[in-house]
Protein backbone atom coordinates (compact mmCIF):
# COMPACT_ATOMS: atom_id res chain seq x y z
CA UNK A 1 0.00 0.00 0.00
CA UNK A 2 2.95 2.44 1.26
CA UNK A 3 4.70 1.07 -2.38
CA UNK A 4 2.00 1.68 -4.17
CA UNK A 5 1.65 5.38 -2.80
CA UNK A 6 5.06 6.08 -3.22
CA UNK A 7 5.42 5.17 -6.69
CA UNK A 8 2.04 7.62 -7.37
CA UNK A 9 3.95 10.10 -5.66
CA UNK A 10 7.26 9.72 -7.66
CA UNK A 11 4.79 9.83 -11.16
CA UNK A 12 2.85 12.80 -9.95
CA UNK A 13 6.58 14.71 -9.66
CA UNK A 14 7.39 13.38 -12.93
CA UNK A 15 4.39 13.98 -14.94
CA UNK A 16 4.85 17.75 -13.07
CA UNK A 17 7.90 17.82 -14.23
CA UNK A 18 7.48 16.82 -17.94
CA UNK A 19 4.22 19.33 -17.80
CA UNK A 20 6.53 22.55 -16.63
CA UNK A 21 9.70 21.50 -18.86
CA UNK A 22 7.41 22.02 -21.86
CA UNK A 23 6.55 25.74 -20.85
CA UNK A 24 8.51 28.34 -23.10
CA UNK A 25 9.92 30.45 -20.23
CA UNK A 26 11.36 27.22 -18.93
CA UNK A 27 12.67 26.24 -22.49
CA UNK A 28 14.28 29.41 -22.37
CA UNK A 29 15.99 29.49 -19.17
CA UNK A 30 17.39 26.01 -20.58
CA UNK A 31 19.17 27.41 -23.29
CA UNK A 32 20.29 30.11 -21.42
CA UNK A 33 22.41 27.72 -19.15
CA UNK A 34 23.53 25.58 -22.19
CA UNK A 35 24.85 28.50 -23.88
CA UNK A 36 26.08 29.87 -20.37
CA UNK A 37 28.17 26.02 -19.56
CA UNK A 38 29.13 25.95 -23.34
CA UNK A 39 30.90 29.46 -22.64
CA UNK A 40 33.06 28.39 -19.92
CA UNK A 41 31.22 28.63 -17.20
CA UNK A 42 29.84 25.53 -16.14
CA UNK A 43 28.62 26.71 -12.60
CA UNK A 44 26.76 29.33 -13.67
CA UNK A 45 25.08 27.23 -16.47
CA UNK A 46 24.71 24.52 -13.68
CA UNK A 47 22.97 26.64 -11.60
CA UNK A 48 21.24 27.89 -13.74
CA UNK A 49 19.79 24.51 -15.04
CA UNK A 50 18.89 23.61 -11.59
CA UNK A 51 16.89 26.75 -10.83
CA UNK A 52 15.06 25.75 -14.33
CA UNK A 53 14.38 22.08 -13.15
CA UNK A 54 12.97 23.59 -9.57
CA UNK A 55 10.49 26.14 -11.31
CA UNK A 56 9.67 23.50 -14.17
CA UNK A 57 8.50 21.19 -11.41
CA UNK A 58 6.62 23.71 -9.54
CA UNK A 59 4.94 25.21 -12.62
CA UNK A 60 3.93 21.77 -13.78
CA UNK A 61 2.49 21.15 -10.76
CA UNK A 62 0.62 24.03 -10.06
CA UNK A 63 -0.79 23.75 -13.69
CA UNK A 64 -1.90 20.28 -13.07
CA UNK A 65 -3.96 21.54 -10.01
CA UNK A 66 -5.36 24.32 -11.33
CA UNK A 67 -6.71 22.15 -13.90
CA UNK A 68 -8.52 19.84 -11.62
CA UNK A 69 -9.41 22.74 -9.24
CA UNK A 70 -9.92 25.52 -12.10
CA UNK A 71 -8.34 28.05 -9.88
CA UNK A 72 -5.27 30.39 -11.17
CA UNK A 73 -2.36 29.18 -9.46
CA UNK A 74 -0.41 31.08 -11.20
CA UNK A 75 -1.42 34.18 -9.63
CA UNK A 76 1.44 35.69 -7.52
CA UNK A 77 -0.41 38.79 -6.54
CA UNK A 78 -3.50 38.98 -3.91
CA UNK A 79 -5.49 42.05 -2.96
CA UNK A 80 -4.20 44.03 0.26
CA UNK A 81 -6.25 42.47 3.27
CA UNK A 82 -8.04 40.33 0.98
CA UNK A 83 -7.89 37.46 3.63
CA UNK A 84 -5.93 39.09 6.46
CA UNK A 85 -2.20 38.02 5.91
CA UNK A 86 1.36 39.49 5.69
CA UNK A 87 1.27 43.66 6.01
CA UNK A 88 -2.69 43.38 6.89
CA UNK A 89 -1.57 41.79 9.92
CA UNK A 90 1.35 43.59 10.58
CA UNK A 91 1.48 46.92 12.45
CA UNK A 92 2.34 49.93 10.09
CA UNK A 93 6.10 51.39 10.64
CA UNK A 94 6.33 54.84 11.89
CA UNK A 95 7.85 57.15 9.96
CA UNK A 96 10.92 57.14 12.27
CA UNK A 97 11.35 53.58 11.72
CA UNK A 98 11.21 53.59 8.04
CA UNK A 99 13.41 56.21 8.28
CA UNK A 100 15.82 53.57 10.21
CA UNK A 101 15.23 50.65 8.29
CA UNK A 102 15.84 52.34 4.73
CA UNK A 103 19.18 53.88 6.26
CA UNK A 104 20.07 50.48 7.32
CA UNK A 105 19.17 48.78 3.99
CA UNK A 106 21.06 51.39 2.34
CA UNK A 107 24.17 50.72 4.34
CA UNK A 108 24.17 46.92 3.68
CA UNK A 109 23.71 47.58 0.05
CA UNK A 110 27.07 50.04 0.47
CA UNK A 111 28.98 47.50 2.71
CA UNK A 112 27.98 44.60 -0.18
CA UNK A 113 29.32 46.83 -3.38
CA UNK A 114 32.53 48.12 -1.22
CA UNK A 115 33.38 44.81 -0.23
CA UNK A 116 32.25 42.64 -3.03
CA UNK A 117 33.66 44.79 -5.28
CA UNK A 118 36.92 44.44 -3.90
CA UNK A 119 36.72 40.91 -4.97
CA UNK A 120 38.69 39.83 -7.85
CA UNK A 121 36.11 38.67 -10.88
CA UNK A 122 35.40 35.29 -10.70
CA UNK A 123 37.20 34.63 -7.73
CA UNK A 124 35.60 32.22 -5.09
CA UNK A 125 34.85 34.97 -2.44
CA UNK A 126 33.06 36.94 -5.23
CA UNK A 127 30.94 33.37 -6.19
CA UNK A 128 30.10 33.37 -2.68
CA UNK A 129 29.01 36.56 -2.56
CA UNK A 130 27.15 37.13 -5.94
CA UNK A 131 25.72 33.22 -5.46
CA UNK A 132 24.56 33.99 -1.66
CA UNK A 133 22.44 36.96 -2.58
CA UNK A 134 21.39 35.51 -6.10
CA UNK A 135 19.63 32.50 -4.07
CA UNK A 136 18.42 34.30 -1.27
CA UNK A 137 16.51 36.85 -3.47
CA UNK A 138 14.98 33.82 -5.45
CA UNK A 139 13.74 32.25 -2.72
CA UNK A 140 12.09 34.95 -1.08
CA UNK A 141 10.78 36.03 -4.91
CA UNK A 142 9.33 32.34 -4.77
CA UNK A 143 7.08 32.90 -2.48
CA UNK A 144 5.59 35.72 -4.02
CA UNK A 145 5.64 39.19 -3.62
CA UNK A 146 6.86 41.01 0.15
CA UNK A 147 3.15 42.82 0.47
CA UNK A 148 -0.37 41.89 -1.16
CA UNK A 149 -0.99 44.16 -4.40
CA UNK A 150 -3.91 43.61 -6.50
CA UNK A 151 -2.62 42.75 -10.20
CA UNK A 152 -2.33 45.77 -12.21
CA UNK A 153 -4.21 45.39 -15.48
CA UNK A 154 -2.83 43.54 -18.65
CA UNK A 155 -0.62 46.50 -20.68
CA UNK A 156 -1.83 46.84 -24.37
CA UNK A 157 -0.62 43.88 -27.07
CA UNK A 158 0.79 46.34 -29.41
CA UNK A 159 2.67 47.74 -25.82
CA UNK A 160 3.79 44.12 -24.48
CA UNK A 161 5.16 42.99 -28.35
CA UNK A 162 7.00 46.56 -28.62
CA UNK A 163 8.74 45.85 -25.32
CA UNK A 164 9.19 41.95 -26.19
CA UNK A 165 10.79 42.55 -29.55
CA UNK A 166 13.45 45.33 -27.89
CA UNK A 167 13.90 42.59 -25.44
CA UNK A 168 15.00 39.76 -27.62
CA UNK A 169 16.73 41.65 -30.58
CA UNK A 170 19.03 42.14 -27.53
CA UNK A 171 19.61 38.61 -26.36
CA UNK A 172 20.09 37.78 -30.40
CA UNK A 173 22.15 40.48 -30.84
CA UNK A 174 24.37 39.11 -28.11
CA UNK A 175 23.76 35.34 -29.23
CA UNK A 176 24.94 36.19 -32.75
CA UNK A 177 28.58 37.85 -31.39
CA UNK A 178 28.88 34.97 -28.86
CA UNK A 179 28.46 32.42 -31.70
CA UNK A 180 30.84 34.35 -33.76
CA UNK A 181 33.64 34.66 -31.17
CA UNK A 182 36.76 31.88 -32.26
CA UNK A 183 35.53 29.42 -29.83
CA UNK A 184 32.97 29.69 -27.41
CA UNK A 185 35.20 30.46 -24.75
CA UNK A 186 37.91 33.01 -26.31
CA UNK A 187 36.44 37.03 -27.02
CA UNK A 188 36.31 38.05 -30.08
CA UNK A 189 37.36 41.79 -30.51
CA UNK A 190 35.32 41.68 -33.83
CA UNK A 191 32.23 40.58 -32.47
CA UNK A 192 32.47 41.16 -28.91
CA UNK A 193 29.69 40.25 -26.42
CA UNK A 194 28.37 42.54 -23.77
CA UNK A 195 31.15 40.76 -21.21
CA UNK A 196 33.54 41.44 -23.44
CA UNK A 197 32.44 45.13 -23.63
CA UNK A 198 32.64 45.36 -20.00
CA UNK A 199 35.92 43.42 -19.36
CA UNK A 200 37.98 46.89 -19.18
CA UNK A 201 35.69 47.89 -16.79
CA UNK A 202 35.18 45.55 -14.47
CA UNK A 203 38.72 45.16 -14.26
CA UNK A 204 39.37 47.92 -11.61
CA UNK A 205 37.73 47.95 -8.52
CA UNK A 206 35.18 51.27 -8.51
CA UNK A 207 33.90 49.80 -12.07
CA UNK A 208 32.85 46.43 -10.34
CA UNK A 209 31.48 47.99 -7.12
CA UNK A 210 29.53 50.61 -10.11
CA UNK A 211 27.68 47.52 -11.37
CA UNK A 212 27.38 45.43 -8.28
CA UNK A 213 25.24 48.69 -7.20
CA UNK A 214 23.36 48.71 -10.53
CA UNK A 215 22.81 45.11 -10.09
CA UNK A 216 21.50 45.45 -6.32
CA UNK A 217 19.08 48.08 -7.50
CA UNK A 218 17.73 46.55 -10.37
CA UNK A 219 17.18 43.25 -8.04
CA UNK A 220 15.45 45.60 -5.45
CA UNK A 221 13.17 47.02 -8.11
CA UNK A 222 12.17 43.29 -8.68
CA UNK A 223 11.80 42.08 -5.60
CA UNK A 224 9.54 44.94 -4.57
CA UNK A 225 6.96 44.21 -7.50
CA UNK B 1 33.02 50.54 -40.36
CA UNK B 2 34.70 47.18 -39.76
CA UNK B 3 32.76 43.93 -37.57
CA UNK B 4 33.62 45.70 -34.12
CA UNK B 5 31.66 49.07 -35.31
CA UNK B 6 28.90 47.29 -36.51
CA UNK B 7 28.71 45.18 -33.69
CA UNK B 8 28.32 47.86 -31.57
CA UNK B 9 25.90 49.59 -33.25
CA UNK B 10 23.43 47.17 -33.13
CA UNK B 11 23.51 47.35 -28.83
CA UNK B 12 23.46 50.81 -28.84
CA UNK B 13 20.51 50.65 -32.34
CA UNK B 14 18.84 47.72 -29.25
CA UNK B 15 19.79 50.62 -26.11
CA UNK B 16 18.35 53.26 -28.12
CA UNK B 17 15.03 51.64 -28.76
CA UNK B 18 14.23 50.31 -25.12
CA UNK B 19 14.69 53.95 -24.18
CA UNK B 20 12.40 55.17 -27.03
CA UNK B 21 9.96 53.11 -26.35
CA UNK B 22 10.67 54.49 -22.67
CA UNK B 23 10.00 57.77 -23.71
CA UNK B 24 7.23 57.04 -25.85
CA UNK B 25 5.70 55.55 -22.62
CA UNK B 26 5.32 59.31 -21.00
CA UNK B 27 3.28 60.69 -23.47
CA UNK B 28 0.22 61.68 -22.49
CA UNK B 29 -2.84 58.66 -23.58
CA UNK B 30 0.20 56.45 -24.70
CA UNK B 31 -0.58 52.56 -25.73
CA UNK B 32 2.99 51.56 -24.88
CA UNK B 33 3.86 51.18 -20.99
CA UNK B 34 6.87 51.65 -19.27
CA UNK B 35 8.96 49.49 -18.68
CA UNK B 36 8.28 49.15 -15.02
CA UNK B 37 4.82 48.33 -15.88
CA UNK B 38 5.80 45.79 -17.89
CA UNK B 39 7.93 44.09 -15.32
CA UNK B 40 5.25 44.51 -12.66
CA UNK B 41 2.55 42.78 -14.96
CA UNK B 42 4.84 39.45 -15.48
CA UNK B 43 5.74 39.72 -11.77
CA UNK B 44 2.38 39.25 -10.93
CA UNK B 45 2.64 35.29 -12.65
CA UNK B 46 4.80 33.30 -10.41
CA UNK B 47 6.33 31.20 -13.42
CA UNK B 48 7.11 34.71 -14.92
CA UNK B 49 8.20 35.84 -11.50
CA UNK B 50 11.24 33.20 -10.58
CA UNK B 51 12.44 33.24 -14.44
CA UNK B 52 12.78 37.09 -14.14
CA UNK B 53 14.72 36.66 -10.84
CA UNK B 54 16.54 33.83 -11.89
CA UNK B 55 17.61 35.77 -14.74
CA UNK B 56 18.61 38.69 -12.24
CA UNK B 57 20.76 36.34 -10.43
CA UNK B 58 22.67 35.06 -13.35
CA UNK B 59 23.29 38.31 -14.92
CA UNK B 60 25.25 38.51 -11.04
CA UNK B 61 26.92 35.17 -11.53
CA UNK B 62 27.50 35.83 -15.52
CA UNK B 63 29.48 38.91 -14.57
CA UNK B 64 30.94 38.26 -11.12
CA UNK B 65 31.26 34.51 -10.24
CA UNK B 66 33.26 31.35 -11.78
Amino acid sequence: MRDQEATRTRSGHAIALLVGLRMPVVIILLLIAAFTAASGKPLDGLLMMIAAVCLAWDAGRRSRQAAETGDDLDQAYQDPGADGTATSVAPPLSRRQRVLLAAAWLAAALVYVLVVGSFIRYSWPATVAVLGLGTVVVAVGWRGPRRPRARPARPSRIGLLLWLAVILAGCLWELQALLQQPTMTASSYTHPTVSTLTDPMLAGWGGRALLLAVWLLFGWFLVER
Amino acid sequence: MNSHDVTITGYLVVLAAGVTLQLLSRRPGSRIPPFGAVITWAMGSRTLRVAILVGWAWLGLHFFAR
